[in-house]
């Protein structure tokens, strides 16, 4: 190509115009803070893994739980908390790992992809404590319907009345679908503006290789 | 020790620099915007440099730290403008040999690039670098033959966007 040529020319000609920077001022730019897509996603991936963890705080059952002399009940809440800190642990592990992974010297393809896995394994223990507060409001729910005296009169409304049962089934699902849109919103917001051009190059680059 | 680090590392980039001005003049446009990117792919190289072992030439590796900045970790800040600002770029354009219609066609030709994505750029310019195929292949974690088609399609690309 005749224009690509005359463009190469031109540009070796102008190889060493440009304005040049002082070793004094280089000794300054490396101590002046990265300004990186990676460590604005180590930070929120931080907070994300924060959050998700003592979400569960916010879901405080025992009170309830324990007015209805159910010990085993308890026991078995109990476990599950230790099974939780268990997998935020094993994330948290492989979360680290992967996010050393991240590298400016490999190639471009490796460096996109670790970023993207890293982001990833957070994303997966985001959606797995939502799923873990979804399964303990859905229990505790049915729990405290099924035993608490004071629900008894709920109860025998429901059990004749299949429209307020419909009804409270619907409210429950609704109240589970806002949360989750909620989160949804969240991370098309946040990641969809620090991450929009990468996910464009990774795909960009995956397409010459096929 | 960390000092000595540093003493060789400035030095070093302070001698290449131009590879790092080259990437900026390519993907950003405006003299804030290149400043910004020309931080940041120095801060990176700093971060890198520990592990910079010395079986590379400062310039190869450099190549490939500044490209991965400049395509994946650098956000684009607010000051950066969009749009190409190909009138700040006329700078390049010197008076030796001047010949109308050949600057004219460089201008266009810049102008073009300007209109490749981010890793259309990256080809283009490490085309300008001279690397051969295997070094671009390598750099960005494609195969060679694949390299060269997708060298091809930039081609022609850049002769539709001339040739409307």
């Amino acid at each position: 190509m005749k224009e690509l040529d005359l463009l190469k020319k031109d540009w070796k000609k102008n190889s060493d115009s440009f304005q040049q920077i002082s070793e004094k001022e280089i000794y300054k730019m490396i101590h002046k803070r990265s300004s990186s897509i990676v460590k604005w996603i180590f930070i929120i991936s931080i907070l994300e893994i924060s959050v998700s963890t003592f979400s569960n705080i916010f879901l405080n059952t025992d009170d309830v739980l324990r007015k209805m002399n159910h010990p085993e009940i308890l026991v078995a809440l109990e476990y599950l908390t230790y099974f939780n800190y268990l997998v935020g642990l094993i994330f948290v592990y492989i979360f680290y790992k992967n996010y050393t992974t991240i590298s400016t010297t490999v190639s471009t393809k490796s460096l996109m992809s670790a970023i993207l896995r890293t982001r990833k394994t957070v994303q997966y223990y985001v959606w797995y404590n939502l799923g873990i507060i979804v399964i303990i409001s859905i229990f505790s729910f049915l729990i405290v319907f099924l035993y608490n005296p004071d629900m008894a009169l709920l109860r025998e409304k429901l059990a004749v009345d299949e429209k307020a049962m419909a009804t409270t089934i619907g409210i429950l699902f609704f109240v589970i679908l806002a949360f989750f849109g909620l989160f949804w919103c969240f991370y098309r917001l946040v990641y969809g503006t620090l991450l929009r051009r990468l996910y464009a190059n990774y795909k960009e680059l995956k397409k010459i290789d096929f | 020790m960390s000092e000595n680090l540093e003493q060789s590392f400035v030095a070093q980039l302070q001698a290449n620099q131009n590879i790092i001005h080259k990437i900026c003049r390519l993907y950003t446009a405006g003299e804030d915007a290149h400043k910004d990117l020309f931080q940041e792919i120095t801060i990176q190289l700093w971060k890198a440099y520990p592990k910079f072992r010395g079986d590379s030439k400062f310039s190869t590796w450099t190549y490939r730290v500044a490209l991965n900045t400049a395509i994946t970790l650098y956000r684009k800040t607010k000051r950066t403008i969009s749009t190409v600002d190909y009138e700040s770029h006329q700078h390049f354009v010197k008076d030796v040999d001047y010949n109308y219609e050949e600057e004219e066609q460089i201008k266009l030709m810049y102008k073009a690039v300007y209109q490749l994505n981010d890793i259309e750029k990256a080809l283009v310019f490490m085309y300008l670098e001279d690397k051969d195929y295997q070094e671009i292949a390598e750099t960005l974690g494609i195969s060679e033959v694949n390299a060269r088609v997708k060298m091809n399609r930039i081609k022609g690309k850049l002769k539709k966007i001339l040739n409307p």
